[in-house]
């Protein structure tokens, strides 16, 4: 009788043991899902001198087979766009510094696991002073084929951006200048030669900044757009360091928060007159400033428009009513 | 009473198999979310021939370090925080099943970008060939509705069973302004010249600007952070007639997920 407690007792103990192990985790679809930092770096180097960068990529996704290499990329647009080539361009050389793991070799990475990569950037010595792009990417191996169905196989890509600038004396080209400073107006009337931007007092305020940059290394904005209306009063926008990259354009960005794809900054609130929208732009200590300004006026027409045809309604309703008592 | 006692015991049990989902450092609640938070945990050092890089994670000043020859900074220098870029497919086999003569098949798979608060980036997509069997037939390229035609950047009407092709629509958050509804599509650009099909430029938070009593003081913008993840749903098509060669067919479709500079 003993004998059968305690093997009840085993097996009631198996038993929650086994339910235990039979707990599992959430499955998805074959999923893929990468990250990897830090998503950027900016490196200053002289001929001759190399660094050692690490990266971290995790893999999130099913576990996969990877492989990660160096390529060249040029700015696409003035947007922060970015147009990857397929080969590398430059003198800068790249390494793995990993004892079992070279650029374009195949590695595997089981879920939640990481991978740090030793980048080993190099700059050779005569590697001629001027700025080179590149982007560190890392690419996931396609599913196997299934036989018997028509199925598009996903590969991810991911990238994160290299800028060097090579520099023998640590000077840097800064040639900025302001391309386009403007709002995008509702109405634009030309008033004896003078441009004048309207707006309802009610509309949002369409800012557009975009800097040029027409040498040969990046160059940071600082600076700030400010907003100033007849009366006084004084609003300030700051500008975001954004990287603006050699011989390219970009629409530069406030650390305010509303905007709309195509502009800056959107300023908004009730406004009534005219108000002066200027900018001053550096480039870090000792360089000078630049500036820009532009204009626009905003008027109440919705209200006046609703003004007018109420005055207009009554009218006409008061002049019937008249004539009907006349008769 | 010891049936009781083995009921309970088992019930206990199975309560500890009721798990809740974990995150690490969750710093957010229905009153506030931390974007940009300091969590040194993730510190790290770079080193190189006689330079040393100290990287932190979070908010505080990113350590710019300048050595014999080198100025090495990581990061968004503005946001001052190393935010990992992270890109996820929901399903790396898109499945569009058995296609059938005049009835357009699809499948889909989601698309999405995490980049804390700092936004900026962009995906492009491209085919490695054409959706082809081993045999090398091939599905050509959809031109979408006849007088409606779609472009590998421009998106247009593909409604009929009478247009065939392969192509995908796009649905979603930072997609594509041409992708007008679920019946716009564009034909797949190949992988050496990809284009753009989800991007953002928005740095740090998207808010709404808070209505201003006062009529001569323009509002403040203030508002909600953006949420942190950006996702869009890709949808593939694909249609044919009676005239295609039967078999499996299949390809590639690279995804390149980058970060702004």
């Amino acid at each position: 009788m003993k004998r059968i407690k305690i093997l009840k007792y085993i097996l009631i103990f198996v038993f929650c043991v086994i339910s235990y192990k039979l707990q599992i985790a959430r499955v998805y679809a074959q999923h893929s899902s990468l990250s990897i930092s830090p998503p950027i770096i900016e490196l200053i180097i002289k001929p001759g001198k190399s660094v050692l960068v690490a990266y971290k990529l995790i893999n999130y996704g099913d576990p996969t087979v990877l492989k990660s290499k160096v390529v060249s990329f040029s700015p696409k647009d003035n947007l922060g766009g970015i147009s990857l080539k397929e080969y590398l361009e430059g003198p800068i050389r790249f390494e793995l510094d990993n004892a079992n793991l070279q650029l374009n070799d195949s590695f595997f990475l089981k879920t939640r696991d990481y991978q740090q990569l030793l980048l080993r950037i190099r700059a050779p010595e005569g590697a001629p002073e001027g700025d080179y792009y590149y982007t560190l990417l890392t690419e996931t191996q396609p599913p196997p084929t299934l036989e018997g169905v028509t199925t598009s196989k996903a590969k991810a890509v991911i990238g994160s951006n290299i800028l060097i600038t090579v520099t023998s004396e640590g000077n840097v080209d800064i040639l900025g200048k302001v391309a386009l400073f403007d709002v995008i107006p509702r109405y634009r009337l030309n008033f004896f030669g003078n441009k004048i931007n309207l707006f309802d007092s009610n509309d949002r305020i369409p800012v557009v900044l975009v800097l040029e940059n027409k040498g040969k290394n990046m160059i940071k904005p600082q600076g700030e757009i400010i907003l100033s209306g007849k009366i006084g009063e004084k609003s300030k926008y700051e500008i975001l360091p954004q990287n603006v990259l050699a011989e390219s354009q970009r629409l530069l960005t406030t650390k305010e928060l509303m905007k709309t794809r195509y502009s800056s900054l959107e300023l908004s609130g009730f406004f009534i007159g005219s108000y002066k929208i200027s900018t001053t732009i550096n480039f870090g200590e000792n360089s000078p400033n630049i500036y820009a300004s532009t204009s626009f006026v905003a008027l109440p027409f919705r209200f006046l428009i609703g003004l007018f045809i109420a005055a207009l309604l009554t009218v006409i309703i008061v002049k019937i009513y008249k004539r009907n008592s006349e008769e | 009473m010891k049936k009781i006692v083995m009921f309970f015991f088992i019930t206990l049990n199975f309560s500890f198999l009721t798990t809740n989902c974990v995150n690490a450092i969750d710093m957010q609640s229905s009153q506030y979310k931390i974007q940009m938070s300091n969590v040194n945990s993730g510190s790290d050092y770079m080193t190189g021939s006689g330079s040393r890089l100290s990287m932190t994670l979070g908010q505080l000043a990113a350590e710019e370090f300048k050595s014999n020859g080198y100025l090495l900074k990581a990061g968004f220098q503005y946001i001052n925080s190393i935010i990992p870029f992270s890109f996820s497919i929901s399903n790396t086999n898109i499945d569009i099943g058995t296609v059938l003569p005049n009835t357009p098949a699809t499948g889909a798979t989601t698309l999405t970008v995490s980049f804390g608060s700092s936004g900026e980036y962009q995906v492009t997509v491209g085919k490695e060939t054409m959706l082809k069997t081993f045999t090398d037939d091939f599905i050509p390229d959809t031109e979408c509705d006849s007088g409606y035609s779609c472009t590998i950047s421009s998106a247009n009407q593909w409604t009929t069973t009478s247009a065939l092709g392969f192509g995908y629509n796009m649905s979603g958050t930072d997609i594509t302004a041409d992708f007008i509804d679920g019946d716009y599509f564009r034909p797949f650009s190949s992988s050496t010249s990809p284009v753009i099909i989800m991007s953002n430029s928005n740095v740090t938070l998207n808010a709404t600007p808070t209505p201003n009593p006062n009529p001569t003081i323009p509002a403040l913008p203030t508002g909600t952070p953006r949420d942190i993840y950006h996702e869009s749903t890709i949808t593939f098509k694909v249609n044919v007639d009676a005239n295609q060669q039967a078999g499996t067919y299949q390809t590639v479709i690279d995804f390149v997920a980058t970060p702004s500079y």
